[in-house]
């Protein structure tokens, strides 16, 4: 019980300090692209900081505080069955299914307190993410079926460990469709461009952010960070391997290497999404429907129907 | 014991009698809550005695009408007491006269009859007193959408009744367990290379006939369309039941059939992949449902028709979990029967209390009342979460064995389409959660109160089960599993356990509790905070006042509509109205030409059937 508690603060204070890590490299390696020196790395813990520091914070009512703490609590949930090497909580719940479902619950929150504050930037906001949520979840949903029927089991754990003997997913021919179809998924799950639509800053005012302010942003913060960091560690779980390293006799080492090994693929995962938002502009919300909805449905209802084979 | 049965199946009707008889406010409303409480509590009493078999036979006209009580029976009779009792207390609010009460009750007497059903011929009265009573129901609110509902409906038992014919016709018997057997010693003697009573044709053929029966009545595409219009033109709180309940007739007739001539169909008809070719085409149709009611829901702008589309969209999970055919998809289909019903009656139990406070259905209308009816919004989140697919509630322990039981058996192109139906849920609900419970609230509806006592009970019953049946899904799976004598779902009370998947909804909830209170501890570590009026918002910078409307309540999802114009464009509602209105006209020039009141016209006609009297021979 005890080693579960410490277990889970451990990953929790991991995974914030290094999502927030991630969201300044993000910064870092965009303003590096446009030749610029940009910010620190530790830039947003900062930000993070000084919003948390705020006087005063404005509210619109009790669904507005309680769909942040909402937002931020689901995350949570959703990290800790998400397979950390071998380390995770709930790894053996850690079902494909059910995590698909918990990353997309954030985002229910944070529509609710958006919403709720009767803002139409909010509104216009909300719809826009939603139309992204419904187009992603077709090549998303094939891709997940393509996971499944190759492997035959739901448990991410458990996938993690046939990589371990018959190399990783991407090596698969379906495997790789899927991946791809998964990969240009996560630009609209980052709310990267050219799938930033349901934020779209300067063009709808930051959408549903635009009411939030001080400790409400702050906690955003936190749960974007979060929610970075547990959906590229699904990605590298999935897709490229994982990782359950026992080379060394020290159990220390042992998780050591994994994070770092985790932490490489992870990076790996954050770099693609970083150099494709760099050079793309924004789709409109109907051209992204009818992207997501072609090209990477295609791919991964390819992939799907090769694993069913 | 026994005559307990009868009591549940009936006490409904008489009770609906009674209270039109005694069409007094106040003694009516009381005696239809106790006769909607009786079949309950039956139920709940024949609960042990289920391991041997509860049967009960009246002759009348000379047929014998059985009725038994198994555990699948009892888990769908389950469904339509705790729906029914829900609904008709809302009905305490909402309905206005006896007429209401006696065809609600009535409509729920067949649901009741039609689970219970021990032969074909019970089953199809029962049908037949569930349609009218429903029919009639609508009726007293919109008579084209009643009539529309009653000719799919009558085409559809009619079907039913051919079909019912054609299988009496050669194995001589109404019962279920005679004709089950029957079809059990066909499947074997085909397989052996004997010859079969009935041909492929003739299997294909009462297959179709009981495809159409049970598709219009469980609103499966492309015979959904009465189910927008019939379910918003009513009583609100009766729709709890009309789609809660008489949607799943349709379903328990799919898994009637599936009793019947499992194996008959499966080997007259053939296998695709590794599920049943006869399942793939339900499960295929579901896929479509799915996918067609929940894009039409989007784009609704009433509230009831919105909720009509969901009911349709999520009846066709349960026909895909039925339509792969294995004992797990068949489970979770049912457990997927039941969280629709318990969100679904909620949900109509919530648009009942709505329309009651404000009068208004259009969601230009509504706005800002989840400050005014709070109790209301609770069940409204519940609901939605719910059907929404959120851990830890029941609608995601459902669909969660829906989606391993399809992807499990190799399925991929239905993979996807249940896919696209969870994301497709959740864009519909968020459309009615903004447009009517937040943002600007119009002037018109400033003084509503919160939901009335009755209704207010009804809605706990099932938002309370929600939960319950959510945190701990292995309750109706040991349920399920008694179905079929083994265990199909594993894991206890907490967890749902499939061998290759595994669900345990007690550590979803314990952890989301943790996460929410490490949540709530960053977000009570921050400054304190002021509550700020509606107005007072971020307008590029400009001041607003309620003059401006902020809320955008019309067509919300205009860019879902562009993105599928094109298949938009395709309506089966306007085919059927366009076939009907040439069977309409086809009567017409028949009735022109043929009585065209010429007396020698009608002289030339009997020396016609003369002349074939006289070539025939007689």
């Amino acid at each position: 019980m005890l080693r579960v508690i410490v277990n889970a603060i451990l990953i929790l204070l991991y995974a914030t300090f290094v999502g927030f890590m991630f969201m300044g490299i993000i910064r870092k390696v965009t303003a590096r692209v446009h030749r610029r020196i940009g910010p620190p790395i530790y830039q947003p813990i900062i930000d993070t900081i000084k919003l948390f520091g705020k006087k005063e914070n404005v509210t619109h009512g009790v669904i507005f505080d309680f769909g942040i703490v909402f937002a931020l609590g689901a995350t949570i949930l959703a990290l800790m069955f998400i397979p950390l090497g071998s380390i995770s909580v709930l790894r053996a719940y850690g079902d494909l299914i059910l995590i698909t479902f918990l990353l997309e619950i954030p985002m229910l929150g944070i529509m609710f307190a958006a919403m709720s504050s009767g803002n139409p930037y909010a509104g216009i906001g909300a719809q826009r993410a939603l139309l992204t949520l419904l187009a992603i979840q077709v090549p998303l949903g094939f891709a997940i079926v393509a996971l499944a029927e190759y492997y035959g089991t739901f448990s991410t754990y458990e996938i993690v460990m046939a990589q371990q003997v018959h190399g990783w997913s991407i090596f698969h021919l379906p495997l790789l469709l899927a991946a791809i179809a998964y990969d240009i998924v996560l630009q609209a799950m980052f709310g990267k461009e050219p799938f930033d639509i349901m934020i779209a800053p300067g063009e709808i005012s930051l959408g549903p952010m635009v009411e939030f302010g001080g400790k409400y942003l702050g906690i955003l913060q936190v749960q974007h960070a979060i929610g970075l960091f547990a959906e590229t560690l699904f990605f590298s779980n999935i897709f490229l391997g994982g990782a359950v390293i026992t080379t060394f006799s020290s159990p220390i080492l042992n998780t050591l290497a994994t994070l770092g090994v985790l932490l490489i693929k992870q990076l790996a995962v954050l770099f693609v999404a970083i150099l494709i938002s760099t050079i793309f502009p924004r789709f409109t919300i109907d051209q992204a429907a009818k992207f997501y909805w072609k090209w990477p449905t295609i791919i991964a209802a390819l992939g799907a129907i090769l694993a069913s084979l | 014991m026994n005559e307990l049965l009868l009591a549940v199946i009936f006490s409904p009707l008489v009770a609906g009698f009674l209270a039109w008889l005694f069409n007094v406010k106040g003694i009516r409303e009381g005696i239809g809550v106790i006769g909607a409480l009786i079949p309950l509590i039956g139920l709940i009493k024949l609960y042990p005695s289920l391991g041997q078999g509860v049967s009960y036979t009246i002759t009348v006209g000379g047929f014998k009408l059985g009725f038994m009580m198994s555990h699948l029976n009892w888990i769908f009779s389950m469904i339509a007491a705790v729906v029914g009792v829900s609904a008709i207390l809302g009905m305490v609010s909402t309905a206005k006269d006896g007429y209401e009460w006696l065809f609600a009750l009535m409509s729920l007497t067949g649901a009741l009859g039609i689970f219970t059903a021990q032969d074909l011929v019970v089953f199809f009265i029962f049908w037949e007193i569930m349609t009218f009573a429903s029919f009639m129901m609508v009726l007293k609110f919109n008579r084209a959408a009643s009539l529309k509902y009653f000719l799919l409906s009558i085409m559809g038992a009619y079907a039913m009744l051919v079909a019912i014919g054609l299988i009496y016709a050669k194995t001589g018997s109404f019962s279920f367990s005679d004709i089950s057997a029957f079809f059990g010693k066909e499947a074997v003697s085909t397989m052996l290379g004997g010859t079969p009573a009935f041909s492929k044709l003739d299997v294909a053929l009462i297959y179709l006939l009981f495809l159409l029966a049970f598709g219009v009545k469980a609103g499966m595409f492309p015979l959904h369309v009465w189910a927008p219009d019939a379910y918003s033109e009513t009583d609100q709180s009766y729709t709890a039941i009309f789609s809660g309940v008489l949607s799943k007739a349709g379903v328990y007739g799919f898994i009637l059939l599936y009793i019947l001539m499992y194996g008959k169909l499966l080997i007259d008809l053939g296998q695709v992949r590794s599920a049943p070719a006869f399942g793939y085409v339900i499960a295929f149709l579901g896929g479509l449902t799915i996918i067609v009611g929940g894009i039409l829901a989007a784009l609704q702008e009433d509230i009831r028709r919105l909720f009509a589309y969901s009911s349709i969209s999520q009846v066709g999970y349960i026909l895909v979990g039925l339509g792969i055919g294995t004992s797990l998809g068949i489970e979770a289909a049912i457990y997927h029967a039941i969280s629709h019903a318990l969100f679904k009656g909620l949900f109509f139990l919530i648009v009942a209390t709505l329309i009651y406070r404000t009068g208004k259905t259009e969601f230009k209308d509504f706005g800002g009342l989840a400050e005014k009816m709070p109790f209301t919004f609770t069940m409204a989140f519940i609901a939605i979460l719910s059907l929404a697919g959120i851990p830890p509630l029941v609608g995601f322990a459902s669909k969660w064995l829906i989606f391993e039981a399809v992807i499990s058996q190799n399925l991929p192109i239905l993979g996807g389409m249940v896919f696209f139906g969870s994301a497709i849920g959740f864009v519909y609900l968020i459309r009615f959660t903004y447009a009517v419970w937040f943002g600007q609230r119009p002037s018109d509806i400033e003084d509503t109160k919160d939901a009335p006592l009755p209704l207010a009970i009804g809605m706990a019953i099932l938002g309370t089960l929600n939960v319950v049946f959510g945190v701990a899904p292995g309750i109706i799976a040991k349920e399920l599993n008694a179905i079929f004598g083994r265990t199909v779902i594993g894991g206890n009370i907490w967890e749902l356990e499939l061998g290759f998947g595994r669900y345990n909804a007690l550590l979803v909830t314990i952890w989301l509790v943790i996460g929410l209170l490490i949540a709530g501890i960053l977000y009570f570590l921050g400054a304190s905070t002021r509550k700020v009026p509606v107005t007072d918002t971020y307008q590029s910078g400009n001041p607003v006042t309620m003059d401006y409307n902020l809320t955008i309540r019309r067509n919300f999802f205009l860019p879902l509509k562009e993105a599928v114009a094109f298949w938009l464009r395709i309506s089966f509602d306007k085919l059927y109205r366009d076939v009907w209105k040439s069977i309409e006209d086809f009567a017409e020039t028949a009735r022109n030409y043929i009585y065209n009141g010429n007396v020698q016209a009608y002289a030339w006609y009997l020396a016609i059937i003369l002349l074939i009297l006289a070539a025939m021979g007689v």
